[in-house]
């Protein structure tokens, strides 16, 4: 492999990260042959001791990933997180996914209930007092506040139970990381 | 399975070596690649992840020196937390040797 195919190849294996990252790691690996080049060694000698650069694009994006997730902690980044670990093979699929899937639908049901919640009390709060309710309008435009309080209160609640699920899921993908293992195979 | 012993050994003593050869004299990646790649037989797309981890650690950090030929340099420096993590990290390897080769020698 030639230098050019080897960037083209790692560059291709990196789109998506931002701008910066990746002309980070391509003015590394350009560096790198260039030092090689003057040790007086070739291209497709370099380019084979470097590795499978598309190995090597997703192990930098998975590490890039956790980073961002690590952070700033936001539903996007969770996915990227998670699928870069998956792209990684540092989670496994057969025994996670089924685990993962039942947690996640778990908090989606969840969620559900949570907005259904809040729209009730909403309705509550804003019609309740026209229907001539028991107790009288003051005391249903109280229950409707008390629903919406209720709902914001578990939304948060969730969203804590949520971060603290992903964590744990990058948290065993790290423990589990193969970053280092396959560059030594080929060795 | 020696190698996959082997493996699991390098992995785990990589980043504790980057880490001591920095805190003998800042260095580039190429430099330590070669370095590594020599003595521990290490592959040297290893070393570009590893660094990016470190740094985003906080264990290492870079600056740009001027070369006459070409664009300039990356080196690599240790940072407090760097020199911390080394300190700790060599006491647990000295330990754990220590304690294998007395094993590993009473035995034999």
């Amino acid at each position: 492999m030639t230098q050019a195919e080897f960037m083209t190849r790692l560059r291709r294996g990196l789109a998506g990260l931002p701008v910066t990252t990746i002309a980070d790691i391509v003015a590394d690996h350009e560096a790198h042959f260039a030092d090689a080049q003057a040790a007086g060694r070739s291209e497709a000698e370099v380019a084979a001791a470097l590795g499978d650069p598309d190995r090597l694009a997703r192990e930098l994006r998975a590490e890039a990933g956790l980073k961002q997730w690590e952070e700033k902690k936001n539903p996007s980044n969770a996915m990227a997180a998670v699928i870069a670990l998956l792209g990684l093979g540092a989670l496994d699929l057969m025994f996670l996914l089924p685990l993962l899937m039942g947690v996640l639908g778990a908090l989606f049901g969840v969620l559900v209930a949570v907005v259904t919640l809040f729209v009730v009390g909403g309705f509550v709060f804003a019609m309740g007092p026209l229907a001539a309710p028991p107790g009288g309008p003051i005391t249903a435009f109280l229950a409707g506040v008390g629903l919406m309080a209720t709902a914001t209160f578990l939304g948060a609640l969730l969203t804590v139970v949520t971060v603290g699920v992903v964590n744990a899921v990058v948290w065993y993908g790290r423990l589990h990381f193969r970053l280092l293992k396959p560059a030594m195979d080929q060795a | 399975m020696p190698e996959a012993i082997e493996i699991q050994l390098k992995k785990g003593v990589l980043a504790l070596c980057v880490l001591a050869l920095l805190s003998h004299a800042d260095s580039y990646a190429y430099e330590i690649a070669s370095r590594l790649t020599r003595d521990i037989d290490m592959g040297e797309g290893t070393i570009y992840p590893l660094m990016r981890r470190m740094q985003s650690d906080g264990l290492v950090e870079t600056y740009l020196v001027e070369s006459q030929s070409g664009p300039p340099r990356k080196y690599y420096r240790l940072t407090a937390a760097g020199r911390q993590s080394l300190a700790q990290q060599k006491a647990e390897w000295t330990t754990f040797a220590n304690a294998v080769n007395d094993i590993v020698g009473a035995s034999a």
